[in-house]
């Protein structure tokens, strides 16, 4: 499933991250890999996503969040 | 001269560290080529003189933001001798991600982990001694906000430059693909930390003040409310230097007057002196010391992590425009001053976004618009139009922002380079005040040195162009060249008068009821009205007939839209310019909105002289 279709306090692990190379040298540095623990701390329609991996609480904007495959 | 980097993680405490260590020996300017602002600095250590290059914080290197390039070429051109890499140890795992960046560089380094004390808080410990014996290059437990750190910070670099040490452990190996190097590296991280933290596997749970702020509505509202009190004490810390900014031009008009009037100095000389200066002097002060106040409340906002909670409420909303969630803040501003929320784009990290969002602010009407709007409608119209003309403007306001972002995102910010928001929700911290303050003073005496010369030279030209031997407005040039193209205004809806109004309003908003006054009643020269509509009330009352008189309902309709969505104040500009470091976008945006103004005039006036 993408990771706008989880719900608040969902754990999982990040699947599949997928994007051009800009895109992916942004979202990987800041911790989002293939195969990271996260947890959805916050989902609302129209808000970015927020979840938490590697210590670190990250915002993530929807568009984004679409391109991230996960599993719970 | 011994010469040292800074490499670290935005929230990383790079900025804490870099004041501290240099004090008020600081320099700002610009990577050469680029809009990044560079920061260099200096300081003494037992008779030793030290550089510090503050390098521009970014995730990672890799990337090809300009940021990364520009760090990249720094460390590995070997103008400095030593990096200093810094890491949160409250977030070991994924800061370490830049040591492995930079552990490819193959440079002579020290880490400090700073943050030590958060990570205690949170019941983590760092075993310093034994990631040193692995990494091969110093190690340095630290808290940037503990001042007596910094004596044993200073003796380690010292040391590490004596006998420079390069990471003995291997990179993490290149991979082909993005994906796959960027494992390598946590991987690499991984390893190198197991021994020397444990995991945190912990479920993570909300404060109850951060579970409010994500609310979707109520988070908005309290970042609304959070912002219009920032513009309050923002204009509160801006009074005291604004109020002797105002006695100068009292001060010394008379003494410069008699004095050069004195030696027989040409009136018309004498008044550049007498009049326009001071008043440049006081115009350009009240613009620095207001970009003071915004500059302190941007920092204070920023540095205790609220920023980022209005950027994510905001998000969604912005990214209609081309926008990230950032621009709010510097948007909301916008209605309060336009030279605040002009600088208040600072905290976003793209330059081509941060223009487009400067020039959707200038269509923001600005505290000084709402002040003259309603006295200008109330003269034609009752309270309750007057009431309508306000929402009119309000929905223009929205429809002038879609279109400036249609019109320029496709070379500011393009859909395939736009890059969305992604960015930590750092825990709240405490303001480090010396340092707010300090570099609210910095951007405000740069504003201030910079400015003074364009808003001159402007008002010099505004000058010639008002003059008139007699101080009567018919012999100026602006008359003759505004009646020369009345027949052209008066197709957009402005009779020279109006349009004369539309132009000084292009000064200072401030300085249209006195423009008005000026060409209405005839009782004072155009240079007196715009720049003493500070000082010289005007009587709108009597004001009022005269132009009730002299024009059309429709054609005061028409100059308030226009006024109101005209290129904002001349300071405003200067600011953008100031701020983007690119006078070609500058003009581009300035041209667009002359135009807007002038159709939208034309459109308005010809719509409502139907019904009027």
């Amino acid at each position: 499933m993408k990771l706008t279709e989880t719900t608040a306090d969902t754990q999982g692990r990040i699947v599949k991250v997928d994007g051009d190379d800009h895109f992916m040298n942004r979202i990987t540095s800041i911790g989002m890999t293939e195969g990271t623990a996260f947890q959805t701390v916050r989902n609302d329609k129209h808000m970015p996503v927020l979840v938490y991996l590697r210590e670190t609480l990250i915002s993530l904007n929807r568009a984004d969040a679409d391109r991230i495959e996960v599993e719970v | 001269m011994n010469s040292i980097a800074l490499l670290g993680q935005p929230n990383s405490g790079k900025s804490t560290i870099y004041n501290n260590l240099t004090g008020s020996r600081q320099h700002v300017g610009n990577w050469a080529g680029k809009t990044v602002e560079k920061n260099e600095g200096s300081y003494t250590y037992q008779g030793t003189a030290y550089t510090v290059t503050d390098l521009p914080g970014s995730y990672g290197l890799s990337g090809n933001s300009d940021e990364e390039i520009i760090t990249t070429d720094f460390i590995r051109s070997g103008q400095s001798d030593l990096t200093v890499v810094l890491v949160d140890a409250s977030q070991l795992e994924r800061s370490m991600f830049m040591l492995a960046e930079f552990a490819r560089l193959e440079k002579p380094a020290i880490l400090v982990l700073n943050m030590m004390d958060v990570a205690k808080g949170l019941g983590k410990s760092v075993n310093a001694d034994a990631l040193e014996k692995k990494l091969g290059i110093p190690v340095l437990p630290f808290n940037a906000t503990d001042t007596k750190d910094y004596d044993k910070l200073k003796k380690r670099i010292a040391a590490a430059l004596q006998s420079p040490q390069t990471l003995s452990v291997t990179p993490p190996a290149a991979q082909s693909d993005v994906q796959a190097d960027s494992q390598a590296k946590f991987d690499w991280v991984s390893e190198l930390l197991s021994g020397v933290t444990e995991k945190n596997d912990k479920v993570f749970k909300m404060s109850k003040f951060d579970r409010l702020m994500t609310k979707p509505l109520l988070g908005k509202l309290i970042c609304i409310g959070v912002v219009l009190l920032a513009f309050l004490v923002a204009m509160i810390i801006m009074i005291p230097f604004m109020s002797i900014g105002s006695i100068i031009p009292e001060l010394l008009h008379d003494p410069v007057d008699s004095l050069l009037t004195g030696w027989n100095v040409h009136p018309w000389i004498v008044s550049i002196f007498s009049t326009m200066l001071p008043n440049v002097l006081y115009f350009t002060i009240s613009m620095a010391s207001f970009v003071f106040g915004v500059n302190i409340v941007f920092g204070f906002l920023e540095e205790i992590g609220f920023l980022a909670r209005a950027a994510y409420q905001f998000d969604g909303l912005l990214s209609k425009l081309g926008l990230q969630g950032k621009a709010i803040c510097p948007m909301l501003m916008g209605f309060g001053c336009t030279i605040g929320g002009a600088c208040g784009t600072r905290v976003m990290d793209n330059w081509g976004q941060r223009m487009l969002a400067m020039s959707i602010v200038w269509a923001i009407p600005c505290a000084s618009i709402w002040s003259i709007i309603p006295v200008i409608s109330g003269m034609f119209f009752s309270w309750w139009q007057t009431m309508l003309v306000c929402v009119g403007i309000l929905l223009y306001v929205v429809i002038t922002m879609v279109v400036v972002s249609k019109v320029f995102s496709r070379k500011l910010a393009p859909k395939e380079s736009r890059s969305g928001m992604i960015m930590e929700l750092p825990p709240y911290h405490k303001a480090h005040w010396k340092h707010i303050i300090k570099e609210a003073f910095f951007k405000a005496w740069d504003i201030f040195r910079r400015a003074l010369g364009t808003v001159t030279l402007v008002s010099i030209l505004f000058y010639i162009f008002s003059f008139s031997k007699d101080g009567n407005v018919d012999n100026s040039l602006l008359y003759r060249v505004g009646t020369f193209i009345e027949p052209v205004t008066r197709f957009f809806g402005m009779g020279w008068q109006t349009f004369m109004a539309f132009v000084s309003g292009a000064f200072a908003k401030e300085a249209v009821l006195g423009t008005l006054n000026a060409v209405f009643m005839g009782n004072n020269s155009l240079l007196d009205a715009t720049f003493y509509a500070k000082t010289a009330p005007t009587d709108a009352a009597m004001l009022g007939t005269a132009m009730t008189q002299a024009i059309s309902p429709a054609e005061a309709l028409a100059f308030m839209f226009a006024t109101t969505f005209n290129i904002p104040c001349l300071m405003a500009l200067s600011t953008t310019y100031k701020e983007s470091h690119s006078l070609k976008w500058t003009v581009k945006v300035a041209a667009f909105y002359i135009c807007n103004a002038l159709v939208l005039s034309c459109i308005v006036y010809h719509i409502a002289a139907l019904f009027m």
